[in-house]
């Protein structure tokens, strides 16, 4: 029976101490009128349960920054700040705002709806200079919120065959490689987080199979037993230097991966040679000519590409270029050689909001990995250094079950986003976005065509 | 039915004073009075500005009253409290109230001005910092290379008026500022902030738009100057809300939530407001996108002779988004036969709205404005088409830029509701709704908001606003709104204006 595809949510509360974007400051003053309490419809100022003649701290993480106490105020003794631990939450384009919205998305698995239209910057640097296209009237659409057309999120991992050949006789000629059908485009990539412990890998790996999808891990990494038995779901990914003829794999393991090297061809025909039924990956990191080498590893039959940009979503080294164009780049060389559809490309790095899924598949890629979005959904603070003693949430104690759900509802959370903006562009499947960069909406191109006629715009000079 | 002849309306409400003492929280500057202090006074004789006051015969000087204190700009005058306090008790600093106040797009002195503007009716100069934002892009990087000396013309000399209707045959509809108010439902917005709209649109016989909820009957003395919306909801969507209406607006899509339905999250469904839509109460309604009975332009004009023949007097609006083939959208609904063309950009406002949808899908305006303007002038029917553009057309000078870049005129939705006293802070879309009663349905919250107040609060804003165009047109010497259209050449993409005025 056929069954559409479904993330089971469920509230997943946070361990650690929210934050609050705002913070209310009441000054020595104070009459303890409580005409706050009367004015907040959020429940911020409370009476003290010790002395009830008194106005307890404001409870800041409820406020939402409308003013209503401080306007009511008769003594003008409250003032409100920007929260310091919220702005310092931030970096790059992990920004403070996207960390805490990831907070909330891992907790309830929702689609964050507010009121209010955009507030922030009008365009920047990578993803921020890019929107997707919508469809109406002279095109077609596709409504795809909760569910109410079908839209497939679907994407294969493998190569696929052009076109099948058969003999006089009907036999079909063409042997099939194999594929992975994954019910979203994303798969978990935690080789390269710095944190993990035990629990916190095992409910990796048991969102993992929940979702359907694939658990990328390092060779050196001990897995816990329970993902051990799910080792369908586990990709191992293998160091540089790896002896192909080392490496054993379980029977259910569909992928591995292996290092990108100048021997790649070696290693690719060993692997061929002891594993003709799993997938073959190369992960490489992006720099300068990055497209070049895919183009290469797509010419020598491999199946799959992952290409590792940073945190930030930029390749390595001088000139470093957004995954934006770095994709579309690779992309394009390969629909050039017309092998586009024989390579899949996992794209990793710098997806740090819902809209870098879509955004990544646009752009060339088939599959999003996600890699420290995995670590924020467990409310990580995003510090730049990282450690058992000094992790502020104490991750090491979190229970594997709470990981599992804090991952499944954020990733639920993005795939409704996905069909939101493949409805508005009319898509029925994800198969269909990848590679629709000329349907999206750059913003070099779009400042020409505007303002190039204005003094001082795009083109002017 | 007021005047609705050619030629220039002389409509001009008289722009009073509407204080709201609720609005004189925000203090830009923040004056500390270290525990040093010995109530001596120095400060209350020194300041002209009225910050520091001591009551005789208390024991303790009252605290900084810093809303009226110009900050630490004040350093070069022999009265600074700061410099003259004999304790070196009292320091000025920028106020943490101010900064949390706004966002890039609308940015606190955005804010405050468009209150100063809301309460005495009077103008922002053209170099005023509250008519730009500070989003780095768009019009925020748009500005307009204003002549130094001020024009000759005076207000009553030129005319912002703007022609809905621009086909040969027709009523013939004209208001005499190239704006009028954009779709709030009931629902999304009180029905006092929807009569406040209401009224002052009648006050400068200009319109506003029900939005998608319905037609409240508190409306129906207003009809004249009420748009009705038919959006994919069809909520409250009746033949007689279609034949009082002067104007009719299909809404295909809204800019905040391109090729996404009108969200209204459950608690905001009240009784009164489900009893309006015809639905649940306390459920939450996702309308459909897109209409299902248009899938092509074919359909599209089906859908325009459907409400033509039920209203064959109502000019017919289309509110489409910003995809990119926005100019082949505008073109079709010409030719099926729109008298109106209304561009909603990607940063428009919403009651309810997903994040992703807000800034990621579909184009922002000051993009969309020229293709489409351009690709009409190709086809030859760009005057026979009413352009207006909205979504993130925050001041007057937004309207202008606008105008300038190829819109004839504009749709404000947000500055009615800053002018009503919103501080944007977001929260319309669930619980109670809007804490400051504006975009709320909870019957207590709702009653902050009065309708008289609110609607000589979004007329003066209306009047301060046409006050600066007409600064702005005479600069030009233009005396005529419409001579603005398509004058790229007047504006000068910049971060910062380097030619304001004056200089």
């Amino acid at each position: 029976m056929f069954e559409r595809y479904h993330v089971p949510l469920r509230t997943v509360a946070g361990r650690a101490a929210p934050i609050p974007k705002f913070v209310i400051t009441r000054a020595d003053n104070c009459v303890n009128c409580g005409k706050c309490e009367k004015a907040c419809i959020y429940g911020v100022h409370k009476r003290s349960e010790q002395d009830p003649r008194k106005m307890a701290e404001p409870i800041n993480q409820l406020c939402k920054n409308c003013f209503r106490c401080i306007q009511d105020c008769p003594q003008r003794s409250l003032s409100m700040s920007p929260g310091s631990e919220y702005n310092n939450l931030g970096r790059g384009v992990w920004t403070s705002l996207r960390v805490l919205t990831m907070y909330g998305e891992a907790e309830t698995g929702k689609i964050p709806v507010l009121g209010a239209g955009y507030r922030g910057l009008f365009a920047g640097p990578g993803y921020d200079g890019m929107w997707t296209d919508m469809s109406e009237i002279v095109r077609p659409t596709r409504d795809g919120i909760h569910g109410r057309e079908y839209i497939s999120t679907s994407v294969d991992i493998g190569r696929k065959p052009g076109y099948l050949r058969f003999t006089s006789e009907g036999k079909m000629m063409t042997s099939l490689q194999p594929i992975i059908e994954l019910p979203i485009p994303i798969v978990l990539d935690v080789t390269r987080l710095k944190f993990m412990s035990m629990s916190v890998l095992e409910g990796y790996a048991k969102a993992a199979v929940v979702l359907g999808s694939l658990l990328v891990v390092r060779a050196d990494t001990v897995l816990p037993e329970s993902a051990k038995r799910d080792s369908g779901a586990v990709v191992i990914a293998h160091p540089e230097g790896t002896d192909v003829d080392s490496i054993r794999l379980p029977d259910e393991t569909r992928m591995a991966e292996l290092q990108y090297s100048e021997d790649w061809r070696k290693d690719a025909r060993a692997f061929r040679t002891r594993f003709p039924k799993k997938i073959l990956c190369f992960r490489l990191s992006a720099s300068k000519g990055v497209e070049r080498k895919v183009a290469e590893l797509a010419g020598g039959g491999v199946d799959v590409a992952h290409i590792l940009y940073d945190e930030d979503g930029l390749e390595q080294g001088n000139g470093a270029r957004h995954s934006k164009d770095s994709l579309r780049a690779i992309h394009k060389s390969l629909v050039a050689k017309s092998v586009r559809d024989e390579m899949t490309i996992i794209s990793g790095g710098g997806i740090a909001a819902a809209e870098h899924v879509p955004k990544t598949v646009i752009c060339g890629a088939d599959v999003v990995a996600l890699e420290r979005a995995l670590m924020i959904a467990l409310e990580c603070r995003n510090h730049i250094t990282c450690s058992d003693g000094s992790c502020p949430i104490d991750l090491k104690s979190a229970s594997a079950d709470w990981v599992e759900g804090r991952v499944e509802n954020m990733v639920g959370a993005w795939r409704d986003q996905l069909l939101e903006v493949l409805g508005a562009m009319g898509l029925r499947e994800v198969r269909r976005l990848r590679g629709e960069f000329g349907r999206a909406i750059f913003y070099e191109d779009v400042e020409r065509e505007a303002f190039s006629e204005i003094e001082g715009g795009a083109g002017d000079g | 039915m007021a005047e609705r002849a050619a030629g220039c309306p002389k409509i001009r409400p008289e722009a009073d004073l509407v204080p709201s003492e609720n609005l004189k929280f925000v203090n830009r500057f923040t004056v500390r009075r270290a525990d040093t202090c010995i109530s001596c006074g120095t400060c209350q004789s020194l300041c002209p500005y009225g910050v520091h006051k001591r009551v005789e015969g208390h024991v303790r000087i009252l605290p900084p009253d810093d809303r009226k204190c110009i900050g630490p700009s004040c350093s070069v005058n022999y009265f600074f409290c700061v410099a003259n306090c004999p304790t070196n008790s009292l320091s000025v600093g920028t106020s943490d109230t101010f900064v949390s106040l706004g966002d890039p797009r609308w940015t606190s002195e955005m804010i405050l001005a468009t209150w100063q503007q809301a309460e005495t009716g009077q103008p922002l100069s053209l170099d005023h910092p509250g008519n730009v934002g500070a989003s780095g892009g768009g019009f925020d990087r748009l500005h307009f290379k204003v002549p130094k000396n001020v024009g000759r013309l005076s207000p009553d000399d030129i005319c912002t008026a703007i022609d809905l209707n621009r086909r040969s045959s027709g009523e013939k509809v004209r208001i005499p500022i190239p704006i009028y108010g954009g779709g709030m439902s009931f629902g999304s917005v009180s029905v006092y902030t929807m009569l406040a709209r209401a009224k002052s649109a009648k006050k400068w016989n200009t319109f506003t738009c029900t939005g998608e909820g319905g037609y409240p009957d508190a409306l129906v003395p207003y009809k004249d100057n009420v748009i009705t919306q038919i959006a994919t909801g069809l909520f409250g969507v009746r033949e007689e809300t279609i034949q009082r209406a002067p104007i009719i607006e299909f809404k295909y899509a809204q800019g905040a939530k391109p090729g996404l339905g009108g969200h209204l999250l459950h608690d905001k469904n009240t009784p009164d407001v489900a009893r309006m839509r015809e639905a649940v109460a306390y459920t939450s309604l996702f309308s459909p996108f897109p209409f299902h009975s248009v899938y092509s332009v074919e359909d599209h004009k089906k859908h325009l002779d459907w409400a033509h023949s039920i209203n064959p007097k109502a000019l017919l609006a289309v509110k489409v988004s910003t995809p990119n083939d926005v100019e082949m959208v505008s073109v079709g609904s010409y030719y099926a036969g729109a008298h109106i063309v209304h561009l909603d950009g990607g940063y428009g406002g919403t009651g309810a709205a997903p994040e992703i949808a807000k800034k990621n899908i579909a184009m922002p305006i000051e993009y969309a404005i020229p293709k489409v303007h351009r690709f009409l002038v190709d086809e030859g029917i760009r005057d026979q088409v009413t352009l207006l553009a909205s979504g993130g057309l925050r001041t007057a000078l937004d309207v202008a830029k606008a105008i300038a870049l190829g819109a004839d005129g504009a749709v404000i939705g947000t500055a009615d509701l800053v002018a009503l006293g919103c501080v944007r802070c977001g929260n319309c879309e669930s619980g109670r709704g809007c804490p400051r009663g504006i975009a709320t349905t909870d019957p207590v919250l709702d009653k902050l908001t009065d309708a008289d107040w609110g609607a000589e609060r979004i007329s003066n804003m209306y009047n301060a606003w046409r006050l600066q165009w007409c600064d702005l047109l005479s600069r030009f010497e233009m005396t005529d709104i419409s001579q603005l259209r398509g004058r790229t050449d007047l504006l000068v993409h910049a971060e910062r204006n380097t030619k304001e005025v004056g200089e």
